[in-house]
């Protein structure tokens, strides 16, 4: 194996185009790459190329212009934008009073205190799923064979949404709450809606993302809203996967909510009765009845 | 393919060789004789193998040895004599012993970032270092004594 | 003098009379309550060593020269290999060795012999979990060791094992435990214990209950996962560097594998990174490490990783247990009966988990019928108590829902039917303290209306608690020798282990008590079989209990000798020499420092040897103990929470107060994982297993544990030894479980009855109840 030393984005993507793997907080990619789901001869270390930390309160091109009406007028006025660079880790928002309550809730809840200070958002948005059959690297229909084994199988963690081809659960916390927040991305060649990164895979293509297999996830803007929250239940305390995590986040009247540990990729939730459209497999019923709670808590606690 | 490299470990500069892949705890405890770092799960689920890179706790066995650059490298050889060392036998805050140190790793952090820790936040903090004999109340106890939270 | 007797050894609960040679055990017990040492709080003798990564465990051990080992394990549940060509493996970089099963079609000049398949047993006892196979053709569970390399680094022995062309066939798995019983594949007979008759209790009763309780499989996981060094040198003589609960055991069963005298083999374990009764073997690991290191001539690493330590290094089985009891209105139990499955895999002891049925009430009735269900899954190993955790939980879950049922305090039925003698064998207990347990529990019981009235909309709070029972007498044969030096320091020689329970420092605070000395004058020489005497297994609660009469015993002759030569220095009678604190005091008037006697010796040593006397006949010696849990349930999502465990036992006198309450910390905290968030799962088709790695398995984190409180009632069992202390490692987790599902049930109303009690369990119990509630207040009023 091969580690290159790339200085500029242009550099890592070309070095992606040829087959590397990139390698962030290495959380992820070193133990696939140790165990075989991933293979590489050369990695593309990220640090130093992709940006890290958070810009300040950022207004857009309205926020400026409606500046003059002042605090009073907060209601009317575009809501101010934070730039999350990609290579931020988790640590780092988690503290940062910032950054809105469910993003930092939802990075204080993920992983433990070691992978969230190697972790980056950006590997954290791009992990892959949890569920042992992948992991197991066991030959299941996102890894190119025939069938899920999660479905006839173990799946008490998996997914009760958008699960009739695969039932792994997506496990990233932020993502959901990045999703509730209305976060857009930007990568080395496209600016998008963070729910536009994702998709369910399909039969001819069963990644997960829209990302281009040499495209660099750089930076978000994640808008600032009057309440959000994110709550999660999972099977111990701390440092575990999310059974079921809830993100909520209100701007004014309109209240969006995100799921987490719900679909094989983080879930938007058009409305709270959107659950009853929920397709559980035997094992994860009870997850619905979960994200029932959950949800109903998340919309109080961002009630104005 | 091997490749050189320095680490700075405990403060002492060392150069060696590694093939790119090997995992900084690897060339901690084999090729600098280094055991008191532990291996116990090797895929970042335990927290037995924390070392702090630049101060900040870091799980060495999926750090790859060539990713840490010039951040410097403190183990448990380095925290010898670190009050909690003293805390942790004092409170009994250890039984079989092979996840201790890197208990005493990341309580380090946590104490040089917040010196008197609550029970909440000293249980947020340690959440990542699992102990198999649940030496947990202790190790809480140990971290709060050093950190005067007692 | 020294005394051939028949006496009982009892490890978990399984009793084998023996002949052994004992000595005279003619020392008087200490008085109960603290001593000067024994009995006061000692931080462990070797923590700064532990703490600052100092101690060196077997994973950190590198012999000169050392080989590394990877093994090939069976990723079917059940299969046949039908051939394995180990041609490109043998000439990969670096590979020395290829090892390979018999009855695999192998190509000639590639067919290395394959290891023989019986290595015997350790001992009688012990003897299903020490038979290993170490390398098979026709693997039985998922993780079966089939072929191993040895090469330079681990990194070119796993290569070379990609490079193994195994020919599968692969079979279809047995994994339903009933399946199994109903087709009579059983590890052991099934075991019936019957007294009175079943069916007249039940038919004298006024309510009875029937419930069908299931618990999980659970991993060990020790931190340090199992694995040995092997060495052999001079006239064929075998080293082995182990993570061991028994270091003779390993000597003696590799001994008998290899054809050697036993004491040609050495094992050597002086730091040992926790075992919870799954090392108590040398595992197939060690005897493929030997084999390979035969036939290399070199020193070979065979360690497990986490993955293999997920399937191939046991576990506590699975359970299915139907239960019934019935009871008059009082409270009284007329009927007690259970036909209890245990899933036990591929191999390994079906363990008792009726006893807990049998040993803990007196009932008139009680019938019980165990089956040890042989399965295509990874096999069963001893985890701290055995059977009894599980059985503990069905047991003290039914008589909570009977005293629910009758409308009776919990506590106060399972005082109506306390037994004062054995109720299986009539014997009398040499001391039970279960009732000073009750009493002392009384407190954190009465703290049930409060705990309760802080209930709200979410969060429903209760109290629940459950009784323990277990064995922990030890026994003979322990050995330990003493040294003392011209300096005035105490040496305590045995080749037993310390698993991280703690046994070295309080052996060596029984060696400091006895001597006379402050503890910082006694060390502890242990683990290694070349180096010290016979020592216990730690397993079956039986370090402490086994050891420290040896101990004390060595430190008395030491003493004598001490007071003799003190006697003759000072011209005093030796009637009015004691040792205190180090000095050599004289009738409480005058005072010497133990090195003025000590340093007359020079290169000379005092040396003393001291063995563990028999227990004592015809007489129960048991654990007790009751736990008392709170919790708090939210309704909505399922979550439960315990809040607090109180915790009372009665293991006889207690040597080292913060040890024992760590001991007791511990065995709560790995009881609240199995009674919540651990299970080994499979996939239910291939018998595979899905939780192999500590994200899926979920062990409790500090954030999970509630507040701990312990209580011991510390009184010496008069009868049990110079000591009168029993084991603590197995006694505190045996009832946690219970406790916290009856907290739950008195919390909320819902009855949980299968472990672990994850969100849709505790959902679905919740579900239960409220039909169960609807169903009664919607009945006709007819």
């Amino acid at each position: 194996m091969e580690l290159l030393r790339p200085r500029t984005i242009a550099e890592a993507t070309a070095a992606l185009r040829d087959g590397a793997v990139a390698l962030a907080g290495g959380t992820e990619v070193v133990p696939l790459l140790r165990d075989g789901p991933l293979l590489a001869a050369r990695l593309v270390p990220l640090a130093g190329v992709v940006p890290r930390g958070v810009d300040g309160r950022r207004a857009t091109p309205e926020a400026e212009q409606s500046h003059e009406v002042g605090a009073a007028a907060a209601t009317a006025a575009p809501r101010p934008v934070l730039r999350v660079g990609a290579g931020t880790t988790l640590a780092e928002l988690e503290v940062d009073p910032e950054i809105p309550a469910a993003l930092r809730e939802a990075c204080r809840l993920a992983a433990s205190p070691q992978l969230r200070s190697m972790g980056t958002l950006g590997g954290n948005l791009l992990q892959a799923t949890r569920c042992w059959y992948w992991r197991l690297h066991s030959g299941c229909w996102l890894q190119g064979g025939d069938r899920c084994h999660a479905r006839e199988g173990e799946h008490r963690e998996h997914a009760f949404f958008g699960n009739g081809r695969c039932a792994s659960a997506h496990p990233s916390d932020p993502a959901a709450a990045l999703l509730a927040l209305g976060a857009t991305l930007r990568t080395d060649r496209r600016e998008l809606p963070l729910s536009e990164l994702y998709r369910l895979p399909r039969d001819d293509d069963r990644s997960t993302t829209t990302l281009a297999a040499d495209e660099l996830l750089l930076e978000l803007e994640v808008p600032s809203p009057d309440a959000s929250v994110y709550l999660k239940a999972m099977d111990r305390k701390r440092f575990a996967f999310a059974l079921v995590g809830v993100a909520a986040a209100r701007s004014g009247g309109e209240v969006r909510i995100a799921l987490a540990g719900a679909a094989p990729i983080p879930w938007l939730l058009a409305a709270p009765d959107a659950l009853d459209e929920a397709t559980p497999l035997p094992g994860t019923s009870y997850k619905v009845e979960v994200a029932r709670t959950l949800v109903d808590r998340a919309l109080e606690a961002v009630a104005p | 393919m091997l490749e050189s490299l320095e680490l700075t470990v405990n403060g002492d500069r060392h150069a060696l060789d590694a093939p790119v892949g090997r995992s900084l705890a690897e060339v901690l405890r084999d090729d600098l004789g280094l055991t008191g770092t532990k291996i116990a799960c090797y895929e970042g689920h335990c927290g037995a193998c924390t070392v702090l890179l630049d101060g900040v706790p870091a799980l060495s066995c999926i750090t790859l040895v060539h990713a840490v650059g010039g951040r410097g490298v403190t183990t448990i050889e380095g925290l010898r004599e670190h009050p909690l060392v003293d805390a942790f036998v004092r409170e009994d805050a250890l039984q079989c012993g092979f996840c201790t140190p890197g208990q005493i790793v990341s309580a380090s952090a946590l104490l040089a970032a917040n010196p008197r820790p609550t029970r909440e936040e000293i249980g947020h903090a340690m959440a990542g270092n699992l102990c198999r004999c649940g030496a947990y109340r202790n190790i809480e106890a140990a971290i709060a004594s050093v950190g005067g939270g007692r | 003098m020294a005394r051939l007797i028949k006496t009982e050894k009892e490890v978990e609960g399984h009793y084998t009379e023996t002949w052994v040679v004992v000595e005279e055990d003619v020392l008087e017990q200490w008085p109960a309550g603290p001593r000067a040492v024994v009995g006061q709080p000692a931080p462990r003798i070797d923590g700064h060593e532990r703490a600052r990564g100092e101690a060196r465990y077997t994973a950190d051990l590198a012999l000169p020269g050392m080989l590394h080992t990877a093994v090939l394990r069976s990723p079917y549940a059940r299969a046949r290999v039908r051939r394995i060509d180990a041609s490109r493996a043998l000439t990969a970089p670096g590979v020395r060795a290829v090892l390979l099963p018999e009855g695999a079609d192998l190509p000639p000049q590639h067919a290395p012999e394959a290891i023989a398949s019986e290595p015997g047993a350790i001992g009688a006892a012990l003897a299903e979990r020490a038979r290993v196979a170490p390398l098979t053709s026709e693997p039985g569970y998922e993780g079966h060791a089939v072929a191993a390399v040895a090469a330079e680094t681990q990194a070119q022995a796993q290569a070379a094992l990609r490079l193994l062309a195994v020919d599968w066939e692969p079979l279809e798995p047995l994994l339903d435990a009933d399946d199994a019983v109903r087709r009579k594949s059983l590890v052991s007979e099934p075991r019936v214990n019957e007294r009175g008759d079943l069916e007249r209790g039940l038919a004298e009763a006024d309510v009875v209950v029937e419930a069908v309780y299931r618990t999980q499989n659970v991993l060990h996981n020790s931190l340090e996962t199992h694995q040995a060094i092997c060495h052999w040198h001079g006239d064929g003589e075998l080293d082995v560097y182990i993570s061991t609960q028994f270091v003779w055991g390993v000597r003696d069963a590799v001994a008998e594998r290899f054809g050697l005298e036993r004491d040609k083999v050495r094992v050597v374990c002086e730091y040992m990174g926790g075992g919870f009764g799954s090392k108590n073997g040398p595992g197939e690991y060690t005897l493929i490490a030997a084999e390979l290191a035969r036939r290399t001539g070199r020193p070979v690493r065979c360690a497990l990783d986490r993955r293999d330590e997920s399937r191939a290094a046991g576990n506590r089985n699975a359970t299915i247990q139907r239960l019934v009891a019935g009871a008059r209105a009082d409270g009284t139990l007329t009927a007690l009966g259970g036909e209890f499955v245990n899933a036990v895999g591929w191999d390994g002891l079906s363990a008792s988990t009726a006893g807990p049925m049998q040993l803990l009430y007196a009932c008139d009735n009680v019938r019980t019928v165990e089956y040890g269900a042989r399965l295509n899954t990874p096999p069963n190993a001893a985890f701290r108590a055995p059977g009894f955790v599980e059985g503990t939980f069905g047991l003290e879950c039914l008589i909570d829902e009977l005293a629910a049922k009758l409308d009776l305090d919990p506590l106060e039925v399972r005082r109506r039917n306390y037994a004062t003698t054995d109720p299986v064998n009539e014997r009398d207990y040499s001391a039970k303290g279960l009732e000073r347990c009750y009493q002392l529990a009384e407190r954190h019981w009465a703290r049930r209306d409060d705990v309760r009235a802080r209930s709200d909309g979410a969060w429903k709070r209760g109290v629940g608690l459950a009784s323990q029972i277990w064995f922990g007498a030890g026994g003979p044969p322990s050995y330990a020798w003493l040294r003392l030096n011209a300096e005035g320091h105490a040496t305590v020689i045995t080749a037993m282990q310390d698993i991280g329970t703690g046994t070295r420092t309080a052996v060596a605070q029984i060696a400091a008590e006895e001597l006379g000395f402050p503890l910082a004058r006694v060390s502890v020489a242990l683990g290694d079989s070349a180096r010290g005497p016979f020592a216990s297994i730690s397993a079956g609660s039986s370090t402490t209990p086994s050891m420290g009469p040896a101990v004390r015993a060595a430190a008395a002759d030491v003493k004598r000798q001490l007071l003799e030569i003190a006697a003759q220095r000072y011209a005093v009678d030796i009637s009015t020499l004691t040792v205190e604190d180090g000095r050599i005091v004289a009738g409480g008037s005058r005072s010497w420092p133990v090195e003025e006697i000590t340093g007359l010796l020079g290169d000379g040593q005092l040396l003393g040897k001291g063995a563990r006397g028999p227990n004592p006949t015809g007489m129960r010696v048991l654990t007790f103990g009751v736990q008392v849990a709170e919790v708090a349930v939210d309704v909505g999502t399922g979550e439960v929470v315990v809040e607090r465990v109180a915790a009372i036992h009665d293991v006889g006198r207690i040597v080292n107060p913060l040890g024992a309450r760590s001991q007791v910390e511990g065995g709560i905290v790995q009881a609240i994982g199995y009674a919540l968030s651990e299970a080994r799962l499979l996939d239910p088709a291939s018998g595979t297993v899905l939780t192999k790695t500590l994200d899926a398995y979920k062990l409790p984190t500090i954030a999970d544990v509630p507040e701990i409180v312990t209580e011991f009632v510390d009184e010496p069992d008069p009868h049990l030894t110079n000591l009168g202390s029993k084991g603590l490692g197995e006694p505190p987790i045996i009832p946690t479980a219970a406790a916290i599902a009856n907290a739950i049930r008195d919390a909320t109303g819902a009855d949980v009855r299968s472990l672990p009690v994850t969100r849709e369990e505790m959902l679905r119990a919740l579900r239960e109840a409220r039909e169960r509630e609807r169903d009664r207040l919607g009945a006709p009023a007819a």
